[in-house]
């Protein structure tokens, strides 16, 4: 943290002193524009404050803040900063530096508080038999927040006018450090979590490069892009006890001698009576080379691009690797009809792993099971997409338009290896649009989605009633212990189960009126409709209703008022009651 | 829709609009005709304008400018002879008036920065929304009245209902605005390094991506499957609360329809201090009350849980 405050620090300062002087080594006529705006807040949450002050920490006392703008220009050069300090987690700094068309610089700092609830965990506790739930809170009246700094700059470079090549450049920095509330999970015969308070750090930085120029009559341009993720923070540890049988009193281990039992929860597990680190953040680059193009093609205007890129996670250097094309070619057929196509293609392929699991119930009597896999993501998959709009100009006062297209997602290995589901969809979609001028538009629009084989959970249901009963491992396999294991009713499901519409409606309207330039009056409502009755377990229905109604008043450019009303209401109704009571 | 401070009339004549649409194309040819009437002259009629459009951002990249001394009101309205002889506001190009059929590119003449490569095939553009209805270009710079995201809401005013539910990104605390993740010109999302939805969330939340040896499938087809990032009424914006959403595609563990012993300070044997207090119906308030306080991990993890027949893939460490 103290490396980036010294970043921070160092590139501000840099940025705010060579235009300085610059600008000030010009001769001609400069302007200088200081406004400072000192005030105070207060804030009292009676209830809930996390809940309802994620953001904002609602100190009750009188709290000072300030504003600062400043202005400097001369000639073509300007310079701009401005700055919030809300409070010492809350500050705001945006600079801007132009020297005419040769450099561009933008830079914007922020920082923000995320207050996050503790987790009791009072609602675990539970014994039956042989089995029972507990919990230790290791961290009793910790205050959860998360502090998260951004550093953002962007930058332009005029290379040559010839060719309006330019030098492009980015990067961003982001910080998170605080505490978190980590909840281990020791499983098995004694469920047992403990709640720690664990200090956060993780830093994201990326830096984007590139440079873009003319050739011909087409505009190049070339990305490169690195982004990297860590966490700084020591890793949370766990002691994951001793497997054992919650009803017998024998303790199990590699020197204890058990119960028959007892013991049949050592080999059910790949690890216990060890400590080790849980809830461990992935450390992740990702590199990308991105090549845009655009241009007039024919009577219309193309747009096109097409990227590589590469994650890897470093801890397991698992990579993934995905290549992508975006196509987009707009033409006016005629004066009042402009028809605009769009097309892209992507294919993502992730590395596959082999996991080596212990042996289930090695070392005691009767068979065993080798539970080892090989690893095949879900992510491996092409996708690709293709719509045409078409619109045309009714009225001078009337634009409608007509729009239908197809998308595919092609899952190579998911839920089955080289079976993976296949999901498309097609779509219409009309709009219309109303206006006259900037005093008044009207929107409408109706979408249709029909989506075969949406995505579905890979495990399914359990059983439907009456479906079979499964038999005791020991009548299909003699040697085994007479019981039902907890996996062999996971084998047996077979329905499909999802949120996933395969029909979908929307309707929106919107209607905006500005009477004159200081009063804007705005209305809508947005009706959703998504229902899927291809499911073998039950129905899918979810719909939404959103209307708003919202004035602006702008008594000058320094003044502006809002009020308005907006609602939402969502109504969803799922397979949730077959999977609650199943088993 | 922010509103024009200039009010503007429509007629029906289809000359006019023929003229105008033949201006708006050699403008776009040219934006740097030298002034047929000189700026002085709009000021007659159009003087709180013009004295506005000296402190706006072009009247001040004008000024300095010595590749730009030539430009004038002209130089976005196009010819005001007509105008300013007949008084007529038809017959000048209002900004405001422009749309995708043809004279589009006005503003995109000057602003060729790669930023507006999508404009063309944008929905905004494709809905007929114009740089005028978001954009006030006489008015003084940083002085825009309304917010930006003010400004989103008057056209997507359901997205402002949701923003304010208890659990949204901080677009109403002012730490985020639509531009944090949206492009209103349509071109491709700023560090988006792939053409793929989940990648805008990973430019913020890079923590999530993996890729991960023990994987939660739904984070790797669309994390919009489970969280709503306008906002929701349950916590981290999941579109239900726990554990209604996971049980929307996942069976309940089967000890949950088990009856607990009802017993309080429940001594644990072999581990002494730890007691546990069960209930009759203890096992249910265990496990339907949140899923993620035992499958914690549950965007993806390198490392196993415990159980073997589950082959590591709990999401629990």
């Amino acid at each position: 943290m103290k490396q980036f405050t010294t970043y921070v620090t160092a590139v501000i300062i840099a940025l705010l002193l060579i235009p300085a002087m610059v600008i000030a080594e010009d001769g001609g006529d400069k302007q200088r524009d200081l406004s400072i705006w000192l005030g105070g807040h207060t804030t009292e949450f009676t209830d809930n404050t996390k809940k309802v002050g994620e953001y904002n920490k609602g100190e009750n006392e009188f709290l000072p803040e300030f504003m600062l703008d400043y202005y400097m220009k001369s000639g073509n050069k300007m310079m701009s900063l401005n700055g919030h300090f809300y409070d010492d987690e809350n500050i705001d700094a945006h600079y801007k530096l132009t020297i005419g068309n040769k450099f561009k610089a933008k830079i914007d700092f922020g920082s923000m508080v995320a207050q996050k609830g503790r987790d009791l965990l009072e609602n675990i506790g539970a014994k039956k038999g042989p089995k029972m739930l507990s919990y230790t809170l290791l961290d009793e009246d910790a205050d959860y927040k998360t502090k998260r700094s951004d550093i953002e700059g962007d930058y332009q470079l005029l290379l040559s006018k010839t060719n309006n090549i330019r030098l492009l450049a980015a990067h961003r920095s982001t910080i998170e450090t605080g505490h978190e509330q980590k909840i281990s999970t020791g499983h098995c015969a004694n469920c047992h979590q403990v709640s720690r308070k664990l200090e956060v750090d993780r830093q994201t930085h990326t830096v984007e490069a590139g440079v873009a120029g003319e050739a011909g009559k087409f505009d190049l341009a070339y990305l490169f892009g690195y982004r990297t993720f860590k966490s700084n923070a020591p890793d949370a540890i766990n002691h994951y006890d001793d497997a054992r049988h919650p009803t017998n009193t024998v303790i199990t281990g590699s020197d204890t001698t058990y119960t028959a039992s007892a013991g049949e929860f050592v080999p059910r597990l790949i690890y216990q009576d060890t400590t080790l680190p849980y809830g461990v953040y992935p450390e992740t680059e990702k590199m990308s080379h991105k090549l845009k193009v655009k241009g007039d093609v024919g009577k219309g205007r193309f747009a096109g691009a097409v990227s590589i890129s590469q994650a890897k996670n470093k801890h397991t250097n698992l990579t993934t690797d995905a290549v992508s094309g975006v196509a987009n070619y707009a033409v006016l057929l005629n004066p009042k009809t402009r028809l605009l196509t769009k097309l892209n293609v992507s294919q993502i392929q992730a590395d596959d792993a082999i996991i080596d699991l212990p042996t289930h119930r090695e070392g005691l009597s009767g068979p065993t099971q080798d539970f080892d896999y090989t690893f095949y993501s879900s992510l491996d998959r092409t996708t690709a997409g293709l719509s045409a709009e078409l619109i045309r100009k009714v009225n001078p006062k009337l634009t409608a338009s007509l729009k239908a297209g197809y998308s595919m997602v092609d899952r190579d290995d998911y839920p089955v290896y080289q079976n993976g589901t296949k999901t498309s969809k097609m779509f219409g979609q009309v709009k219309l649009r109303h206006r006259k001028g900037l005093t008044y538009s009207t929107n409408f629009k109706y979408r249709f989605e029909k989506i075969t084989d949406p995505y579905v959970s890979g495990r399914g249901l359990f059983e439907s009633k009456g479906r079979g009963v499964i038999l005791p491992l020991d009548t299909v396999q003699p040697g085994y212990p007479g019981w039902v294991f907890y996996y062999q009713r996971e084998e047996l499901r077979y329905q499909d189960i999802t949120t996933m519409p395969t029909e979908k409606h929307d309707i929106e309207w919107s209607s905006n009126w500005c009477p004159n330039s200081k009063v804007g009056i705005n209305m809508g409502m947005k009706i959703g409709l998504d229902k899927n009755n291809d499911l073998d377990s039950l129905d899918v229905k979810q719909t939404s209703m959103q209307p708003n109604l919202s004035i602006n008043f702008n008594p000058n450019s320094k003044i502006s008022l809002t009020t308005g009303f907006s609602y939402t209401q969502y109504d969803s109704r799922g397979p949730v009651t077959i999977a609650l009571f199943d088993g | 829709m922010i509103c024009s401070v200039s009010g503007n009339r429509e007629r029906k004549g289809v000359c006019a609009r023929l003229l105008l649409a033949a201006l708006a194309v050699c403008l776009t040819i040219s934006m740097t005709v030298s002034a047929e009437v000189e700026n002085s002259i709009c000021a007659d009629c159009h003087d709180e304008v013009s004295e506005m459009f000296h402190n706006s951002t072009h009247g001040i990249v004008f000024s300095g400018d010595p590749s730009l001394e030539k430009a004038s009101c002209e130089s976005c309205h196009g010819s005001a002879v007509d105008h300013a002889n007949d008084g007529d506001p038809e017959l000048i190009i209002n900004p405001a008036n422009q749309d995708q059929f043809g004279a589009k590119e006005l503003c995109l003449s000057c602003h060729k920065d790669h930023g507006f490569d999508d404009w063309a095939f944008s929905s905004h553009n494709a809905a007929d929304v114009t740089c005028a209805d978001c954009h006030q270009v006489h008015v003084a710079a940083g002085t825009q009245p309304v917010s930006t995201t003010e400004m989103c809401y008057n056209c997507h005013g359901d997205v402002r209902a949701t923003m304010h539910m208890p659990s949204a990104h901080p677009v109403a605390e002012g730490k985020m605005t639509c531009q944090n993740c949206h492009d209103p010109h349509g071109g491709s999302t700023k560090f988006a390094l792939e053409a793929d939805s989940r990648e805008l969330c990973f430019t913020c939340h890079a923590g999530k991506e993996g890729p991960f040896a023990y994987e939660h499938a739904p984070v790797n087809e669309d994390c919009m499957i489970c969280h709503n990032p306008h906002g929701t009424v349950a916590d981290n914006m999941l579109k239900q609360s726990e554990p209604t959403l996971c049980l929307n595609c996942h069976p309940m563990h089967f000890h949950t329809a088990g009856i607990g012993e009802d017993r309080t300070d429940y001594a644990i044997d072999g581990e002494p201090g730890r007691t546990l207090n069960s209930s009759p119906t203890a096992w249910k308030s265990s496990m339907l009350t949140k899923c993620t306080q035992c499958h914690t991990v549950i965007h993806g993890s390198d490392n196993p849980s415990q159980e073997i027949p589950a082959q590591g893939q709990g999401l629990t460490r």
